[in-house]
């Protein structure tokens, strides 16, 4: 129930299993306000050699932070390689806001790899979740792409957990 | 004289009626949930096979009374 003037977000969540090219999805939303119903419309170009893009390259270009002893990872690396003979600009299009932060490179040239980092919030480290953030190339095509984070919390003590920061309010 | 004003509220009656149901009517039109969607369409790029991938998307309440979501339906 949302009062009037009130906003909140709706979370959409896509498994690309195993489509490939371009594919698109609208999510019905239906309300007291009656017909017609809204729609949330995603897009996305699924790839199958995610490891051989243009004009960058994310390696690894899924990120996996699980976690399955007590030693907390909070922290993920990954490397963009700019594939392409132009300098690249990067721009943040969306993250999960509050959970995580990104360090993105603001720019890559030509022929060069770069490092970016994922930083969770400490509130979720004790969180199994999907998420994932999006970011934008400055070239013709304003090429985007999305990178998946994955994290899967086990066996997690409670010191752990409190090291973490929060272990799930227990 | 008593009979005259009864008569007289027998003749109005419909009339009143009528404006009683206007008025109803307009209230419940005015009184209407909205939902807006400021950025209805996500654009993810290029993203990899077999992964999970998500989008928050901004809903707000822009009626005259609350706005209740239902359910929402895959696409």
């Amino acid at each position: 129930m949302l009062a009037v003037g009130d906003s909140t977000t709706l979370e959409i969540i896509f498994s690309t299993k195993r489509y490939r090219g371009d594919s698109r999805k609208r999510p019905k939303i239906q309300t007291n306000e009656g017909p017609p119903d809204k729609f949330v419309t995603i897009i996305a170009n699924i790839v199958q050699r995610p490891d051989s893009t243009y004009p960058i390259i994310i390696n690894p270009y899924k990120i996996d932070m699980s976690q399955f002893t007590d030693k907390v990872i909070k922290k993920a690396k990954f490397k963009i390689t700019n594939v392409s003979d132009q300098k690249l600009k990067l721009t943040m299009v969306a993250l999960p806001e509050g959970l995580m932060k990104i360090k993105l490179p603001k720019s890559i040239d030509p022929g060069k790899t770069v490092e970016a980092e994922v930083k969770l919030h400490k509130d979720i480290l004790g969180e199994s979740f999907h998420k994932s953030f999006t970011f934008e190339m400055d070239d013709a095509d304003k090429s985007r792409f999305t990178v998946p984070i994955k994290r899967t919390v086990k066996n997690m003590t409670k010191k752990a957990g409190k090291k973490a920061g929060k272990l799930t309010g227990k | 004289m008593e009979k005259v004003a009864t008569e007289t509220m027998k003749k109005l009656l419909p009339a009143l009626l009528t404006l009683a149901l206007v008025l109803l009517l307009a209230t419940s039109v005015m009184s209407a949930p909205r939902l807006t969607i400021p950025e209805a369409s996500f654009n993810f790029g290029y993203c990899p096979q077999n992964s999970k991938i998500t989008h928050d998307f901004w809903l707000m309440s822009t009626g005259d009374d609350s706005l209740k979501i239902l359910k929402v339906l895959p696409g």
